[in-house]
């Protein structure tokens, strides 16, 4: 918790508007999309102190610094609309809301770029560029509210990604708030900044307010470490403004076809990809449509395994596409549907969550995996998750990668099997992986595959900047960089009231049982008396404090790797129990 | 009293819409009183999250929380977006209702239900005032009053007792008398809507006013109602075959003012002659466009109108931004509604247009207020004085 001052001073930097500490902001503040089990809770602490909504790089620069100085976490935010767990605090501290920094700055139609605010929500970026004849090249399903700089920080693929590529291809240029407060453009700081940085050569100038000072930025040339930071989740600092390239706004022609088979679906796919450039390629699972159907959102098609692929380009260039498109569908037996269909699931694009009525809760999980691998991938899927109700969906991406998005069915109220259906999130990405995949978006529950994510070059150069802009790791703990666990107060005095009365019972136990040897041995242990049994309590105190201190050092990833065998079995147990 | 708490949400089995919220945050960014802040708590999302918590653990709506579930406008544009179909007008006229029931309504709507259960209308004035806005046209009422005839005119407490908004009224008598429409008023026989406790969540109240209402309009042997006012539009049309069953309203029709003329454009009745040189933008009256799906009428009849240009604003029809005005706003946080409107005339401006339109005289006010003192050269007209000044009628 922060001191009364703490939250003064906070306030007086942010201004007092846009910070608060009410309990409910600070509940609402410390959530992503997720439900999470209620032991996760007691396990990860994921509440916050206060919430800052920052309305200048400036100020940013000066919360990072006064946080630094006095040691208090931050947690980055766009518009919580994560579901990895990248937006929850795992050591407390405060929460840096970015949806105040939303203003375009500046269109650049000779170098086709825009530079906004981080905190710009996409669907008001797309709506502004419209007005000029403009959009992105890609952007996310939740473009109606996450927020770019979200995107960036957490990375991955969208609308658009099939021709475009994710947002690790469409950033330009970044500026940064290092976690000391430095503001950099991530295109001038140079390599150096990763391999040895110790602050770089230009300083603030103080104003005349305590925390109220703005940079006097003279950035460097240099080698473009914009890409270390894309998918970094804010752990290497927090970004202020994004520039991104734009495309020119031309047409867009959304086609829908079914297939009776998934065999002949993915076939469709291949072709398609291979022959044609769609703007987006994206798939649902009969399953899935069927769920749809159970929500009214699944028109009536001839098959129920469904392809969306939409053009973008000169009307010539579409139709041509177009062309293509029926020649491939027939040839896998399908059927090209109705503009109406098409018309109806282009705008279902934006909602993937449909089904969550269906729960009413959601486990969701995302992985990549290669497209000639979907088949046996979606087989194995079949087998492992026999008996469970679940959906899936793929957006095919620039590099011939399926987004293999799952969201399992599920009842939160029901916490014992709420809990344990969590492994399946993770077998989800495990299984994925030994598909040839890789991780969608590393977040917190992700944090065990960020070796493999990054590439050992770009995670090492990530973490030895890590280490030392933010030795003490304070931006985003637990993010990117395994952490350990937070329990609960409620969890810690568990477990210290368990070892208080557990070690006296064990001794009374054990001196009813193996009098002889205890009094051979340890005739200390045997309980006599009052004061004995008091003892005893003592040492069972002592017990769980260390129990707590290395509970409180165990590594979320570690937990969830074994937690995922346990919870396995568990479920199979416990599934339909209250 | 424990197990009373979100009795109603509980009855309409939708005390689970909490869970099942998916909290992607979509009704953010187009809910008028989570831009004001931008502060989650305000918004759809943020408010359902706190429900939720209160909901699974059976505890009363705080005071603080419920003053900010009344900062909304039900203009329903979070349920129009919603990922998951959340029912939420209906939601938070609940909610609303929950907050009755702890006490805890604002002052301001306390002073309407007072007002209402003293004298049958929102101002607490007599009723033998009802007609009061027909100074100005009262050749044309003569007569007309409790008459027995198929079309009648119900005007609703604002139009009738605020003068700002009675040009409505007379607008709409003009046109009847215009078009030789044999129509009538049901006087000091009209009582409120009940739209103010509808929106405030006490359907119980609102019962009594539909039935006097319905059985008013059955006694003059009425079929069709036309009406300026949305919201009245809407406590007929939905509320009460909700609160009394469908055949509490058969034999009755419903018509907004703009389904009236185009009716009479359809019908040959009518036709616009005139030159009306002017560029117009539409804004969509929440309670007509989002929670009646009815965006087109109007629109046609503009369009009907020669010279007239009609210019749409970048949020249009089911994603038209609201004026500030709905769910008693303008009452309970009089401020913040200005600031609302104030966002929607800015739309209206980017447009170009002379004219910012509309069929609601909660718009009306709200704009007007928006309006004043503002730097704007856009003026606001209610499209019954658009009809009346392209056809030229006294
Ligand atoms: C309906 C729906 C559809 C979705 N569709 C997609 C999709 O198509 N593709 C996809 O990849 N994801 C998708 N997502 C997931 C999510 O929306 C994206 O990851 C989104 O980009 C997150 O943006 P946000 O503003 O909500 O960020 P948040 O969730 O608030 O934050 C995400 C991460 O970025 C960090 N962060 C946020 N802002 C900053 C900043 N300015 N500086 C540094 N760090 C920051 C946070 O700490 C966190 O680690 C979807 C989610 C939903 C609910
Ligand atoms: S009805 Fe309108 S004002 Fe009320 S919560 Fe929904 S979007 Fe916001
Ligand atoms: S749009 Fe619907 S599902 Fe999404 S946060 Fe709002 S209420 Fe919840």
């Amino acid at each position: 918790m922060l001191k009364e001052r703490q939250l003064t001073e906070l306030a007086d930097i942010v201004g007092e508007d846009y910070f608060s500490s009410e309990e409910y902001m600070r509940k609402l503040y410390s959530q992503d999309i997720a439900a999470l089990p209620g032991l996760v809770h007691d396990l990860l602490d994921t509440s916050v102190s206060a919430v800052a909504q920052p309305t200048t790089s400036e100020v940013v620069a000066n919360l990072l610094q006064y946080c630094l100085k006095e040691r208090i976490p931050v947690v980055p935010r766009g518009h919580g609309t994560s579901g990895y767990g990248g937006v929850l605090a795992t050591k407390g501290g405060i929460v840096v809301e970015m949806t105040r920094m939303n203003e375009i700055y500046n269109i650049d139609r000779e170098n086709m770029t825009v530079e906004v605010g981080a905190g710009i929500i996409w669907g008001k970026l797309i709506e502004e560029l419209e007005d000029e004849g403009l959009t992105v090249a890609a952007y996310p399903s939740s473009a109606p509210s996450s927020t770019v700089g979200g995107w960036v920080a957490a990375g991955g693929t969208g609308i658009g990604s099939t021709k475009y590529g994710g947002i690790r291809e469409q950033v330009v240029d970044l500026e940064v708030v290092l976690p000391d407060g430095q503001i950099i453009k991530t295109t001038k700081a140079g390599i150096g900044l990763f391999q040895g940085y110790k602050g770089l050569d230009y300083m603030y100038h103080p104003g005349t307010d305590k925390y109220q000072w703005g940079p006097s930025g003279h950035d460097k040339p240099g080698d473009d470490v914009t890409g270390l930071f894309v998918d970094s989740n804010g752990t290497l600092g927090i970004i202020t403004k994004v520039k991104l390239k734009i495309i020119p706004l031309r047409t867009i022609q959304p086609m829908v076809a079914s297939f009776r088979s998934r065999k002949l679906m993915i076939g469709a796919l291949k072709d398609i990809l291979e022959a044609t450039r769609p703007f987006y390629l994206h798939f649902i699972t009969n399953d899935f449509y069927r769920m749809l159907g159970e929500v009214d959102k699944a028109p009536e098609t001839i098959g129920e395994w469904i392809v969306l692929s939409t053009y973008e380009g000169s009307d010539a260039e579409v139709a041509g596409e177009v062309e293509k498109f029926h020649h491939f569908v027939s040839r896998y037996g399908g059927t090209v549907e109705s503009d109406e269909i098409a018309n109806h699931e282009w705008a279902e694009r934006f909602y993937p969550l449909r089904i969550k009525r269906l729960g009413p809760s959601l486990a969701p999980s995302e992985v990549y995996v290669p497209l000639e691998h979907l088949e046996e991938y979606l087989e194995h899927l079949d087998r492992h998750f026999k008996g469970e109700k679940y959906a899936v969906e793929g957006a095919i991406d620039d590099l011939g990668e399926v987004a293999a998005l799952a969201w399992f069915l599920d009842d939160e109220r029901r916490k014992i099997s709420f809990l344990m259906g969590w492994y399946r999130s993770l077998d989800f990405i495990k299984l994925g992986l030994q598909h040839g995949g890789r991780a969608y978006s590393i977040g917190m529950w992700n944090a065990g595959h960020s070796l493999s994510f990054f590439g050992r070059k770009n995670y090492g150069l990530m973490e030895r900047m890590k280490s030392q802009t933010d030795p003490k790791n304070r931006l985003n703990p637990g993010k990117v960089f395994p952490a350990s666990l937070n329990l609960s107060i409620r969890f810690n005095l568990l477990i210290l009231l368990v070892a208080t009365i557990a070690v006296p019972v064990v001794l009374w136990f054990a001196g009813l049982l193996v009098p002889d040897l205890i009094m051979a041995y340890v005739p200390w242990l045997m309980l006599q008396d009052v004061m004995s049994v008091f003892i005893a309590m003592v040492i069972g105190l002592l017990i769980g404090v260390v129990v707590v201190e290395i509970a409180n050092i165990v590594p979320i990833t570690f937990l969830l790797a074994i937690g995922a065998h346990f919870m396995r079995l568990g479920r199979r147990i416990f599934k339909g129990s209250k | 009293m424990v197990s009373e708490l979100f009795k109603g949400l509980r009855e309409e089995e939708l005390d689970i819409e909490p869970t099942i919220c998916a909290r992607c945050g979509f009704c953010t960014f187009v809910c008028p009183a989570y831009l004001d802040t931008l502060w989650d708590s305000q918004s759809p999302r943020g408010k359902l999250f706190q429900l939720k918590d209160l909901i699974t653990k059976n505890k009363a709506i705080p005071a603080d929380f419920a003053e900010r579930i009344f900062k909304c406008t039900l203009c329903g544009a979070c349920e129009e977006i919603c990922q998951v179909n959340i029912p939420l007008l209906r939601f938070w006229q609940l909610a609303r209702g929950e907050i009755a029931t702890l006490g805890e309504w604002p002052e301001i709507i306390n002073f309407i239900d007072n007002a209402i259960q003293n004298s049958q209308n929102i101002m607490d004035i007599d009723q033998d005032d009802r007609l009061i806005w027909t100074d100005m046209v009262d050749d044309l009422v003569e007569g007309r009053v409790q008459k027995q005839a198929e079309v009648a005119y119900f005007a609703g407490c604002n139009i009738s007792y605020k003068g700002t908004l009675a040009h409505m009224g007379e607008n709409t008598v003009k046109l009847f008398s215009h078009l030789g429409i044999d129509f009538t008023l049901l006087g000091e026989n009209e009582f409120c809507c009940g739209n103010p406790y509808f929106v405030a969540g006490d359907f119980e109240s609102g019962t009594k006013l539909a039935d006097h209402n319905l059985s008013e309009l059955k006694r003059l042997g009425v079929k069709t109602v036309v009406f300026n006012c949305p919201g009245c539009h809407r406590a007929f049309s939905h509320e009460y075959p909700h609160l009394l069953g469908k055949e509490a309203i058969e034999g009755l029709e419903f018509l907004s003012f703009s389904q009236f003329v185009l009716r009479m454009i359809k019908e040959g009745k009518l036709s616009f002659t005139n030159q009306y040189p002017h560029v117009v933008t539409w804004h969509d009256p929440c309670e007509l466009g989002r929670h009646q799906d009815i965006y087109e009428p109007a629109r046609e009849v503009l369009r009907a109108i020669p010279g007239l240009e009609l210019r749409e604003m970048k949020h249009n029809r089911n994603r038209a931004r609201c004026c500030g005005g709905g769910g008693i706003l303008k009452g309970t946080n009089p401020v913040m509604s200005v600031r609302v409107s104030g966002r929607r005339i800015e739309m209206a401006e980017a447009t170009g247009a002379e004219i910012m339109a509309s069929e609601c005289p909660s718009c009306t006010m709200s704009f007007n207020d928006g309006m004043e003192g503002r730097e704007t050269s856009i003026v606001f007209k209610d499209l019954s004085q658009i009809v009346v000044e392209a056809l030229d009628i006294e």
